[in-house]
Parts: C-alpha cells; structure tokens; sequence
C-alpha cells in the first residue's frame, strides 16, 4: 500500500503487458495482504482459458502479488486513517535489521553447534520490537503481534443484523462489516504497563469474533464422563485446522501455477526470482500460512487468548423497545444456549452499541434513546450513525471495504471453494460509504482506547494484587510447596493427580474460570496482548510449575510457550547462553506436552514455528537454534507437504540471515542454506509448483555462487546430478505448464531456469570461471535473465552482506 | 552404521570419496544408504562446511569430533594443515539407533558416544597418515584428485579396523 502511489492506474496497467516499475518501490514482492488490495486487475492477461472466473482472483490477492496494485485514488485503504501503517520502507529498515545479522567476531563466536556461544549480533538490552522487523507487514513477528490481540466478541439483536444486511452483508453481519477496522486501528494506541510507564503502540488491534464461536472442548482427564461441553461446537476443529491451512496455501499455490502458465512470463519475473539472500522478505505464502495458522485460534480452555475482553452488544435505532432488547442480549451472554463454557470468565466487559439508521432514522429519538442508554449501563455505550442502504462502487463516495487478513482457514476455503462450484461467483468484495467507514473507525478506535484498554489495565493491575503477588512472595512459595507434599502421598498414585482435593484441576480437564490459576493465565494472557512482556513472562514462570503440579499438561505446555516468546521478545538481561538454554527447555516441554501428551498437533506447530521466528531475529547462535526447531517439526511430520515445503523454504532464509565475519565471512551458513533451498525445490517439485520449485533453485544457486569456492557443490558428483535432475525435471514442468500457452514463453522460461547463477559471476572475479563445471547452464542466457528481472534491484542482498564486511572472496583465500 | 568419508579440498571440491560399512557387531562393511540418501549426503557434508570454518577456530586439535547433525546424520571432521578437510558423515541404522542401552556405548551405534568418537579418531589418524604420503607424490597437485589404488585399500583397510 505504501508504494501504491508509484504504479500507474487502473486503465494503464491493464493496457501494458509490462509494466516499469520505478526502483524505489522495494517491496512489492511481499505479501501485501496487510494493505487492502482492490480486485486485481489480474485478468490483464487476454487468456481467459484457465483461470475460470475473473471475481475468483480478488480470491487470491494476499499471495498475487505479481501485478502490483493500481493506485488509484479511491483505493486508500478505508480503514487506516492518515496516520496509519506508512511503514519505512525497506531503505529504512535495513540499517535497523542488519544489526541483527552481524553474527559476532571469531572471538565471540558461537563455539560449537552445540554449545552456542555468545555471538548474538542483537543487543542484549534491546527488545524484538525495536528492530524493525515488527513493521514489515510479512513478517512473522508482525503476524505474532497481530494475532495476540483482545478478542472482541460481537452479539448484535436481530434488527442490527438486518440493518447491516441491507448494506450488502449478508454472510456476517455486523461482524463482517466491522472486522476489517479492529485489524487496523488508525492511529497509536497508549498502554500502560504494571509499572504505570505509558507507551504508545502504532499497531495496535483488536480481532472481532462472532460471540460463542470456535470453541474447543477441553479433554476429559480419565474418565470425565460428565463432559457437559456447549452445544453444537466443533471439537475435532484443532484436528482439522492444519489441514485446511494446507489446503487454502495449496489452492493459492496452484492458482499462481495456474497464473504462470497463463500470464506473461516477463509480468511475472520478479516475484518467483527474488535474491536469495533477501531475508528481510518473507515468502507470501508462508505468511498466508502462519496468517491461516494464527487465525484459527480457538476458544480454547488452556489460554485465554481468545476468550472475549469485551463483547459489543449492538440495538439499532428500529427497536422498538431498545432498553429491553439490550437487557436480553445482556442475558444471553451470561447464560443459556449461546453462553460460554464455564472456564471462560464472564465477566468481560459489555460495550453497549446504538446502530442509528441515517437514511430512515429520527437522530433526535435515537439521541434520546443513547442518552437514556448511558444512564443505565453506564459510559461504556457508542452511538454509530451507519446509512442503511447499500453502496455500489460506482458511487461516488464508496470505498472497498477490505478483506479481513484474520479470516480463518476454513472461511477462506469456503469462499475458494464457491468461486469453483458456483459459475455466477460473486466478487467478495464489498463497498461502504466513505461516511460509514468514518464512523466505523471513531467507534473501534473509542471502544479500544476508553474502554477495552482500560478496563484491561485495570483487569491486570487488580489480578496482579490479589491473586499473582500473593503467589510471588514468601508465603506463597509456601503455599505451593505445602499443597504439593501434604496430600502427595496419597494423591501419587491417583490419575493425574485431579482426585486431589487441593488441586483446582476439574476432572473435566479444565480450571474453572475463577480459580486462581485461570485468572493468573488471564492475567498473564492480558499482559501479553497489551505487551507488558516481563509481567507476562514472570506470571507464566509461576503458572508453569503450577500446571506441571497438576499435571494439567495443557495448560503446561500453552504456558511454557508463551513464556518463551514472551522471554524470546523481551529486552535480555541474562547472557547469550543462559538465555538460549532457558527457552530451549521451554519450548521443549511446550513441543512434548502439546505433541505427545496432549497430542494437538495445533499446538506443537504454532508452538515451535513462532519460536523458530523469533530465534531467528535474535541472531547468532539463536539461528542455529531456530533451524533445529525447525528440523524437529520437520522430524515429527506436523504438516502437511505443503508446510514442510514452506518450511524448508523457511529454514533456508534462517541460514541465509546468518552473516560471517572477515572476507571469507567464516561462520555464515550459505551451504546450510542453499542445502535447505534444494531440500524446498524438491519438495516442491513433487508437488508439481514449478514456480516456487524454480525460486527455491534460483536461491541455492545464488547462495552457492556466493561461496569462496565459488562452485558449490558442483564438483561433487552425485550432488550436482541431481541439481542437473530437478533443473531438468523443472523445466518439463514449467515447459508442460506453458505448452498451453506460447512456444515463446517456453523458451524464455527455460532460459531462465537455466541462467540464474549467471549474473552472480560479474561480481566475482573472472579467474575462477573457467573452472566452474557447465552443468547448471550454458553460459549463454545470462543476459536475458538480468534484463527481464527489473522487477528487482539485487541491492538488498549486497547491502546486507556489505554490511557485515566484504564477503566477496578475496584472491589471496585460504585456496 | 553408514559411512560416508569424503576428503574435500580448499575449494569444497572432494579429493577423494568413500562409501562404506559398519565391520564391527557383525556388519558386513557395506553400507546401507538407499539410493535416495546418495546425494543427500554429499549435500549435507558440503553443508557441513559452514560448521567446519566456524568450529575451526574454537579448537586447538585437528580433530574437531562431531561438528553436525542433519536428521540422522552426523559428519565429523579431521582438519589437514593445508585447509583439506577429512569428514565422515555416519549414519546410524534406524535400528541400532533404537538398540538397547547395553551396547548403547559401542562403535557403530551411538554416534557421539566416547568410544566412537574415539574409534573415528583412530581412523581419521591413519587415513591422514596415508594421505600426507599420497601427497607426497611428485605427481601430485594442489586439490587435484587423488586417484591411487593404494591409497583406497588402505582407507578401506583403515574403516574396517576401526569402524
């Protein structure tokens, strides 16, 4: 979205079959699914065989990022004020995140793979949020802060809901029309942490949910037969969820296979051939699938993460008895049917909504009405004037509302699945008045900031009081150790320990909502979201052993997660070792307690996959770390082939982000990684995504071409056959792909394949060439390659790796 | 157990390559990678040379025991004083790795146990012995390939004494 201003409109794009794009627009190639794409102009190619339905492109538009957006004026994003996400742009950021990546001197070297040593190239004062990474809307730890947010539950009456069906939601309701605008709030957000020091967040969210949705029953320890669980909800959802992200990345995978083979090869040059040592870009497909992966947190009974902070309770001005609608819905969400289960506290906070209809309303009796409202349920009530009638994009003052990146999995695979099925798809994309979507924004940003923070600070500074500081000081130690030995005894034997009377653990399998331990891991939960990392940290600290205790291993290991991410991203005191050693425990007894004990798959992926993150930004030895995680994923078959591959993609870019010192920038991990890009290739391969098989080639052939030795692994001779074998397997697939099309894009194709190392050579020194083996390609096609890849200034990478001194090999090397 | 012994010269390219098998315990010195596993490894001991530039500098011996692990791989590294490096990437059987824990100390199963690490020791040792005499030849350049019949019997002689 930031750079929207340098590409030509509309009508011109669809007019040029390819476009110039000036070189300051450094980051087209991410997923820009943060921004609010308007519908692509994607069917700019004249072919419309193979790609069924025009609307089904808006579809895919987190990951297309081929034909970049036109800049219109009218498609500024409706729900970032002025003031909104105009992130640095990669210039900027690069000088912030190449400290990260300054390895450490020989000295200070890690000392081994398995003993790290110091070397982290991040300061140790410094937290993750500062390094820049956190605005860079791809990036994996903008995800993590963007999906612990304060849910917000939505229970709107029956007239709202035909209110705003009338404006053209009919699928979600209020909840459709407002989700887009709790992702993206305008302006800074000022949280106060347990000390009572103010910090103002830019990035602040909220995540709208539909009220008792996506609850996940807790398991019945042994023999819990009395599971009395709310009605009608999926409980084998946590199963399936890794499935449907893999089917929603596979889907957005074939659709850009699809998009290759019919759009114009030289269109699609810069995204699948980016340099590959570009780790500052996260590959858009694996943002998708962490986005996917994040969303679909359930409302589960181990973290609180998704349990409502609030609950917008909406009437509209056609009520006719408005008070007494608001008093039932108010009893709805206490009990009954909808309710939730007994672990979630109830005693969130209700924010009372007056939709006024502009168009047919009398804003005299609805001011009346609001007025009456606050005097009954006090402050916490917003008047939102919406008009009622449906906006058109042809009208003059309607904007698109953008899609929400938080959908779900199984939402996104509901809506690809009826762009195949249905012949007449509607395009998803909706359009709201630039007047309503004011309105909306005054109201998300007046609910967070004067009720949903504060009443969360205070929610966080009570709790801290009451239940959390009694548990830190002495006689709390004391409390725990008596607890655990006077019944030990006799409990030992007993199942899980939950038959002991001092335990809070239900038999059920969960802690009732206003046990001491629930209210610690909300307040440790409210701690996070509101980034107060060293409390959460040191509330998960004292709920691990608690849990541990119980043998709730659920809550054990959701607990140690979290406080190794909250240790992961806070500012670090302790030395590099100590540090590396203590989140290693935690995320192994989260990994085993979620894999083997509690045997949720969910838990172990997001688990591990965040923590490789964020070892990753930590730098130095934190990357071999992260890349061991990584493997153990791998190792334990978590996902699907699709995730592995990402995955591997993944491990690539980790290894790549590890600079070197000296001129042989000794200590770097090029071979690891272009042995990791080969790994993703082949798997790729396998699945038959050429495009991203032949990215993840084009990586490792960089990265090998980088080495001192300049060849790789060239003269090794059943390794380099096999390079030769997937090239080859790579350019039948591409070529097979395009056979559909033009012989031309064929040819172009293959040169490509074959001559991506090519360009690399110019910067190394000529003496050495001649003993480069023919095999990756014929000399020839260098030059056709560089010229249609001007998509791309290759700066990134020797920015970065000028940064940690001269890389390039020195004639005098150690050969 | 699997071996995979590969000497690689200053620039990455392998002098000399060699496949071989566990003699201890009963094996029958051939090794037992599938056909797959075949360019892996050489993948994975190229890859291994990051760890090796970085290791090298910690330590004062040439021997640097078991610098990697990729799955169930493990490399160890002998470095030679003209940067030629001698690595071994062995790779324990899927069921000698779930062996029980009496011979869980002997050669050819545990990787990284004190007596295999030992055991590699003695076979790089005299695989350097032989190689600083290959070397020795007039005939012989800088990273070139060592080609001599010789030398691989006694490379060969040298994995089925020790490994």
């Amino acid at each position: 979205m930031r750079h929207r201003d340098h590409h030509q409109p509309h009508h011109q794009l669809q007019q040029k079959t390819r476009q110039s794009l000036p070189a300051d627009s450094p980051h087209h190639h991410l997923s820009q699914s943060d921004a609010s794409l308007p519908p692509l102009p994607f069917r700019t190619v004249n072919d419309a065989r193979r790609v069924s339905n025009p609307a089904a492109a808006s579809l895919f538009r987190s990951t297309l990022t081929l034909n970049t957006p036109p800049g219109s004026p009218r498609s500024a994003s409706p729900a970032t004020g002025p003031g909104g996400s105009s992130s640095p742009a990669r210039s900027m950021t690069l000088p912030l995140t190449g400290s990260i990546f300054g390895g450490g001197s020989i000295g200070g070297g890690p000392g081994g793979p398995g003993g790290p040593g110091g070397g982290s190239g991040l300061g140790k004062t410094q937290s993750l949020l500062d390094t820049g990474a956190a605005d860079n809307p791809g990036d994996p730890l903008h995800l993590l802060l963007r999906s612990f947010v304060p849910h917000v539950a939505i229970h709107a009456s029956e007239d709202v809901e035909g209110l705003v069906r009338e404006k053209g939601f009919r699928r979600g309701g209020l909840w459709e029309l407002l989700r887009p605008f709790g992702e993206r709030l305008p302006g800074k957000v000022t949280v106060r942490d347990s000390n009572g020091a103010a910090r103002a967040w830019g990035d602040f969210a909220v995540r709208f949910v539909r009220f008792g949705e996506g609850v996940e029953l807790p398991d019945p320890v042994a023999g819990g037969d009395k599971a009395n669980g709310p009605p009608g909800e999926k409980g084998a959802g946590k199963v399936d969820l890794i499935a449907q992200v893999e089917t929603v990345v596979e889907r957005h995978l074939s659709y850009a296979e699809e998009a290759y083979s019919g759009a114009e090869a030289e269109q699609l040059e810069g995204t699948p051939t980016r340099p590959g040592v570009d780790v500052d870009a996260t590959s858009p497909y694996y943002a998708l699938y962490l986005r996917r992966l994040l969303s679909g947190m359930p409302l589960a009974c181990h973290e609180s993460f998704a349990h409502p902070v609030a609950c917008v309770m909406a009437i509209s001005s056609r009520n006719p008895s408005p008070i007494e609608a608001l008093q039932r819905l108010y009893k709805e969400t206490c009990q009954g049917e909808g309710g939730l289960p007994a672990w979630v506290d109830g005693d969130y906070l209700r924010y009372y909504v007056l939709v006024h209809d502009e168009e047919n309303g009398d804003i005299g009796k609805s001011m009346a009405l609001f007025d009456q409202m606050k005097r009954n349920f006090g402050l916490h009530c917003h008047l939102l004037r919406l008009r009622s009638s449906q906006s058109a994009e042809t009208d003059d003052d309607s904007i698109p509302l953008p899609p929400s990146d938080w959908m779900t999995a199984s939402e996104e695979l509901a809506d690809i699945e009826g762009s195949d099925t249905q012949q007449d798809f509607e395009d998803p994309a909706r359009y709201i008045f630039e007047s309503d979507a004011t309105a909306i924004r005054t109201f998300v940003r007046e609910m967070v900031t004067q009720s949903v923070v504060p009443t969360m600070e205070r929610n966080i500074s009570v709790w801290n009081d009451q239940v959390a500081s009694r548990r830190r000081g002495i006689s709390g130690r004391f409390m725990s150790l008596s607890k655990r030995w006077a019944f030990g005894s006799s409990s030992r034997g007993a199942s899980g320990g939950a038959s002991s009377s001092s335990s809070n653990y239900d038999a059920l399998g969960f802690y009732k909502a206003d046990s001491p331990e629930a209210i610690m891991r909300r307040l440790a939960d409210f701690a996070f979201m509101l980034r107060d990392w060293k409390l959460a940290m040191s509330t998960y600290e004292l709920l691990r052993s608690d849990f541990q205790n119980d043998k709730a291993w659920k809550y054990h290991a959701a607990a140690n997660e979290m406080a190794a991410l909250a240790l992961l991203i806070m500012p670090q005191n302790m030395s590099s070792k100590t540090r590396i050693e203590t989140i290693n425990g935690m995320i192994e007894q989260a990994f085993y307690s979620y894999h083997a004990r509690c045997n949720s798959l969910y838990g172990a992926v997001r688990c591990t996959v965040l923590a490789l993150e964020l070892l990753r930004l930590r730098g130095g030895s934190g990357i071999d770390e992260a890349v061991r995680w990584g493997i153990r994923v791998l190792d334990s078959n978590l996902m699907g082939p699709v995730g592995d591959a990402l995955l591997k993609e993944r491990l690539a870019i980790c290894y790549a982000s590890k600079g070197g010192a000296g001129s042989q920038a000794w200590g770097s991990r090029r071979r690891k990684s272009a042995l990791w890009s080969v790994l993703a290739a082949d798997a790729w391969i396998v699945q038959a995504k050429y495009v991203q098989a032949r990215r993840c080639l084009g990586e490792a052939r960089r990265m090998y071409a980088l080495l001192p030795g300049e060849c790789g692994v060239q003269s090794f001779g059943v390794a380099s056959d096999f390079l030769a074998h997937l090239n080859d397997q790579l350019k039948a697939g591409l070529g097979a792909d395009m056979a559909g099309t033009e012989g031309d894009y064929m040819e172009d194709g293959q040169e490509q394949v074959t001559s991506f190392d090519d360009e690399q050579t110019e910067t190394l020194d000529n003496r050495r060439r001649s003993r480069r083996a023919s095999l990756i390609g014929p000399a020839g096609g260098g030059s056709a390659s560089l010229e249609t890849a001007p998509l791309h200034d290759v700066k990134p990478a020797r920015l970065l790796s000028e940064d940690n001194g001269d890389t390039y090999p020195s004639q005098d090397g150690f050969g | 157990m699997s071996y995979y012994f590969a000497i690689v010269g200053t620039q990455d390219n392998p002098l000399f390559e060699y496949e071989f098998g566990t003699s201890k315990q009963g094996g029958d010195g051939q090794s037992r990678f599938t056909e797959q596993a075949r360019h892996l490894n050489q993948f994975v001991l190229h890859s291994s040379l990051d760890i090796v530039e970085e290791v090298q500098w910690t330590s004062g011996q040439l021997y640097l025991k078991v610098i990697d692990k990729f799955f169930n791989n493990y490399i160890s590294c002998f470095m030679t004083a003209g940067n030629v490096k001698l690595m071994l990437l062995h790779q324990p059987t899927a069921v000698a790795a779930g062996a029980s824990t009496r011979n869980s100390t002997s050669v050819g199963v545990n990787p990284t146990s004190p007596q295999t690490e030992e055991a590699i020791k003695n076979f790089f040792t005299e695989v350097y012995e032989n190689y600083v005499k290959a070397i020795m030849s007039p005939f012989y350049k800088v990273n070139m390939e060592i080609q001599s019949p010789v030398f691989r019997q006694r490379v060969a002689a040298a994995g089925r004494k020790y490994l």
